[in-house]
């Protein structure tokens, strides 16, 4: 019985007006979306690889171990073509230096790519926020007349008269409607998938196919909560028309009012400024004593080679050539440089441990509030999830910046065991220049797919879900109690 | 009779569901967007002054000695934030907030006879201040609740939903054919429910304006000048007119199409389209977002693989240092006008970096103005004076004070009867005080003629919007079987 009224249900919606204008829609937002983001995903790669290129030659460079400051690049992720998340926007560099532990909100980590600093005027989107709106705004045109339509035309009255449960009825209008919706669905993503293999810069390891169809899921997830509330309206409200206004109302309150109201008045209340200038002042103060320390240590080559500062952060030295005369100096200097160096290290530390505190005070807390205030909206559930499983969310950010942080202690290790501080070839080439043959490399590994599952994509994703029942019972119950 | 039509379809209006949820939905928006606004434009005024008195402090510290004024130049040049954000965000925080008027930051030395000679190239206005990566932006990514969003986005979907079935539902209840029966001209009932949507909903926009308004003058944050009441009419005019096309949109599907729910399917669709992706998707499209040639701005690597430098030193310009003799030396002839054509070569390399930026950002513009809420977007931020054609004006008047700056250097010199009058090298220059008062200060004007004159052209593609969605309504309606 149920097949028969799947059946039915799922040729009466194939064969609508609205089906056609759904597939057409979709492929065809699809189809513009992947271009201009495969392109844009190109000449991020490019950059990328120019970056790295540029900064091997750069390390190689360094003659003394003062001078090597290397730059760690974070390769573009294919993935931000569904969800860009921060990808784009959080820095993707990082420059290791004796003096400062690397942090996600320095100055000098500008994010690279695009050369246009205006590029931020113009919207981006991606084909996550697609079908966030398309999806939603379809789900629900399919829903409105669901029951209040059949019951307007007296066919709902006619099918009650078999011997068929309403809760059959529902479920066979979900399962129909449901398949019409996944179909478009399902081909926009093959044809997304389909034009990104096109480019010769992106390939999908199995773990990336494997979020790829975790988004895919969640979208049909999404799709289904919004047909359900659909559905519930439609139940509730006995004309079409009005059902349809009601929902175009919930639908433009969920995906555009909500989210933004709330994020705009997160943002506009939750202050920080006043926490980080605490911060500022505090770091200033270790700045400060450094300066102090360092104006009472001599250095007797200050005036020879060439060397490069930056505030408290970085000191560099490069001497090619040491006058004979000057040679007794050596072992001053090299003294010098000892100091000096721990005197960085522990300035590094110290303004590390007020940063991070600082940060997880602020712009962490805040954007956490953001995003569990976006917890309350499938639309926001939605976002979080495809973020974590497109792995561009703030947590992989945080990630790299973790492994650059580790990248950086595994270099001063090296350096403590080639007793670098305290040699000459920390500010002078004269007897050869450090080979950097057994240096540390770095490489970043980012966690597998079930790594962002089972701590952030899954349980917005599972939030998701749990709509779906409740709605579904909901409809159900007051679809039960109705007399038609 | 037209008043009969307007006055019957205006009260059923009313009395609708769906006008009271427009009401609401306004209304609630427009109190957010004053309750986020609270405060923030005093913070901002207080910023600006702040950062204007420093800039002034480091001129009033320059002046002292004539010189390092020609080669620091005024400093900082501050945009003067618009007490009118609230209605127009205008993404400013993706802007930069100033213009680093500075000197060129080379301090280069050349070795003549044997002795170090620095010098560093004399100030130019450099554009490249962005705002640094900030919290913002591991903040997800929001629109904000200004006026624009509740008029390009909210009121354009009230629209639809207030006449999708104008025409179809009246076709579907069989009232139309009643109404036609009487001596009523078809063109009359059209324009009777054009004019009943705009007034309905005119009334829903301006109530969300005026709680607004109210809200914010409550609070004490709304000083504003006349001129400011002029802008903000402009946007309440620009406002309607967009609100027009969209009810002009709505009733020229509803007469398309005999079902009222096909015809809310069909104009959902194109709103969600043509409001939401378009903006966002086009320009970025068309504009395709990468710059071809120089990747950073002149630096002393470029002079010296440019051969400026080489072909003065060719010419003997380190044979001899500028001195104060009198008649001037050639030597000192020869580093004025290395400097003249290093700061001009500077000038112009920084500028056309600038433009190729700013010509990718207007391209984008002006495909997006295939949406008329792109267009819509951007008359009302150049009347909020926000945005990036403010920003284009901000580098105007920064542009014309650099001039005026400049033409002060080279008077505040001739007053100097000691001075040798060759500018811009050292030692052929004044190097008395001068008087703080006598400096130019940047005031960053904003007119109201620039601001109507930037949205004017915006305006009337908007009513060519409307016009033809109008006419293509009538068109259809005449010759729609009833």
């Amino acid at each position: 019985m149920i097949w028969t009224l799947i059946r039915h249900e799922l040729l009466i919606n194939l064969m609508t007006f609205r089906f056609l204008v759904t597939l057409i829609s979709y492929l065809l937002l699809v189809l513009a979306g992947s271009i201009v983001l495969t392109d844009n995903y190109e000449r991020r790669l490019a950059s990328y690889n120019a970056a790295v290129q540029e900064h091997k030659e750069r390390a190689a460079r360094a003659e003394t171990y003062s001078d090597f400051t290397p730059f760690l690049d974070r390769a573009p992720n294919p993935l931000s073509l569904f969800n860009q998340g921060l990808d784009k926007r959080a820095g993707n560099s990082i420059q290791i230096r004796l003096g400062e532990v690397p942090f996600l909100w320095a100055d000098v980590y500008r994010s690279a790519g695009f050369n246009n600093p205006f590029r931020h005027l113009l919207a981006d989107i991606d084909l996550v926020s697609i079908f966030q709106i398309l999806s939603s705004l379809l789900a629900l045109m399919f829903a409105y007349d669901a029951i209040a339509g059949d019951r307007e035309n007296g066919t709902l009255r006619l099918i009650l008269v078999n011997p068929v449960g309403r809760g059959l009825i529902v479920l066979s209008k979900y399962l129909g409607a449901m398949l019409c919706l996944t179909l478009p669905l399902l081909m926009s993503f093959l044809l997304a998938l389909l034009l990104q293999f096109q480019s010769n810069a992106i390939h999908y390891t199995p773990d990336e196919f494997l979020r790829v169809g975790a988004i895919f899921l969640t979208t049909v997830i999404y799709t289904s909560t919004f047909y359900l509330l659909g559905l519930l309206i439609s139940s509730m409200i006995h004309r079409t028309a009005t059902s349809l206004i009601v929902s175009m109302f919930i639908w433009v309150g969920l995906t555009l009012l909500y989210p933004n109201v709330s994020l705009f008045l997160v943002n506009r209340f939750m202050d920080t400024s006043e926490r980080m200038e605490q911060a500022h002042q505090h770091i200033e103060q270790f700045a400060e004593r450094f300066y102090r320390e360092e104006e009472k240590l001599q250095n007797p080559f200050e005036h020879l080679g060439r060397g490069w500062h930056s505030s408290y952060t970085h000191r560099s030295k490069t001497i090619t050539s040491i006058p004979v005369e000057s040679e007794l100096d050596v072992p001053a200097v090299k003294a010098y440089f000892e100091t000096l160096t721990a005197l960085q290290m522990n300035t590094a530390k110290a303004v590390w441990r007020v940063r991070e505190q600082a940060f997880s005070e602020t712009y962490i807390r805040k954007s956490r509030t953001a995003r569990n205030v976006l917890r309350f909206s499938p639309t926001g559930l939605y976002q979080l999830s495809t973020a974590a499983w497109a792995g561009t969310d703030i947590a992989r950010m945080e990630d790299f910046f973790n492994a650059g942080r580790q990248y950086r202690g595994t270099l001063l290790d090296y350096f403590y065991d080639q007793k670098a501080f305290d040699s000459r070839q920390w500010f002078a080439s004269d007897k050869g220049a450090v080979r950097w043959v057994d240096v540390p490399r770095f490489s970043y590994h980012p966690p597998s797919v079930s790594g962002d599952a089972s701590n952030r994509a899954l349980p917005n994703l599972f939030l998701l879900f749990l709509l779906n029942p409740v709605l579904f019972m909901t409809a159900f119950a007051v679809f039960c109690r109705q007399e038609i | 009779m037209l008043w009969y039509i307007i006055k019957r379809e205006l009260f059923e209006q009313i009395s609708s569901l769906r006008f009271a949820l427009a009401m609401l939905l306004t209304v609630f928006l427009m109190i957010v967007n004053a309750l986020g606004h609270i405060g923030a434009s005093k913070v901002q005024q207080a910023e600006y002054r702040q950062n204007v008195s420093k800039a002034l402090a480091g001129i009033e510290r320059d002046s002292r000695q004539f010189y390092n004024l020609v080669i620091r130049g005024p400093g900082e040049l501050y945009k003067k934030p618009s007490p009118l954000s609230f209605c127009a965000h205008g993404s400013e925080n993706n802007l930069p907030e100033s213009v680093l008027g500075w000197s060129a930051g080379w301090g280069w030395n050349s070795v003549i006879d044997g002795k170090n000679y620095p010098f560093s190239g004399i100030w130019r206005l450099k554009y490249t201040s962005f705002p640094p990566i900030r919290a913002a932006d591991i903040f997800p990514i929001f629109l904000r609740i200004d006026w624009t969003l509740i008029i390009a986005n909210i009121l354009s979907f009230l629209a639809l939903i207030f006449t999708f079935d104008a025409v179809a539902g009246e076709m579907a209840q069989g009232t139309l054919r009643l109404t036609l029966s009487n001596s009523v001209a078809r063109r009359t009932l059209l324009t009777g429910k054009f004019l009943s949507n705009l007034f309905s909903l005119g009334a829903v926009f301006m109530s969300g304006v005026l709680v607004n308004l109210l809200l914010l003058y409550l609070s004490g944050n709304l000083q504003l000048n006349t001129q400011e009441w002029y802008r903000i009419g402009g946007i309440f005019v620009v406002g309607l007119i967009y609100i027009s096309v969209f009810i002009a949109l709505g009733l020229f599907i509803s007469t398309l199409l005999n079902t009222p729910s096909t015809s809310l399917v069909i104009l959902l669709l194109v709103w969600v389209i043509w409001v939401i992706l378009v903006p966002s998707m086009l320009g970025t499209i068309m504009s395709g977002l990468n710059l071809p040639s120089i990747r950073k701005g002149p630096n002393p690597i470029y002079f010296t693989r440019s051969g400026l430098y080489e072909r003065y030193k060719a010419r003997g310009l380190e044979e001899g240092a500028p001195t104060r003799q009198r008649p001037p030396t050639p030597a000192t002839m020869l580093w004025a006008e290395f400097l003249n054509e290093e700061l001009q070569e500077g000038k112009r390399l920084n500028k056309m970096f600038l433009r190729a930026q700013i010509n990718q950002i207007q391209i984008a513009r002006e495909v997006n103005r295939i949406s008329p809420t792109a267009v819509t977007q951007y008359a009302i931020e150049s009347l909020a004076g926000t945005g990036f054609q403010r920003y284009l004006n901000f580098l105007k008047n920064a542009e014309r004070y650099a001039d005026e700056f400049n033409d002060f250097l080279i008077s505040a010199d001739r007053a100097d009867p000691d001075s040798l009058h060759i500018p811009f090298v050292r030692e052929g220059m004044s190097d008395k005080p001068v008087p703080f008062e006598s400096i130019p200060k940047f005031q960053d004007r904003v007119r109201l003629e620039d601001a109507f004159k930037g949205a004017i052209l915006d305006v009337m593609l908007l009513l060519l919007f409307f016009m033809v969605l109008f006419a293509a309504a009538h068109v259809s309606f005449q010759r729609k079987e009833i």
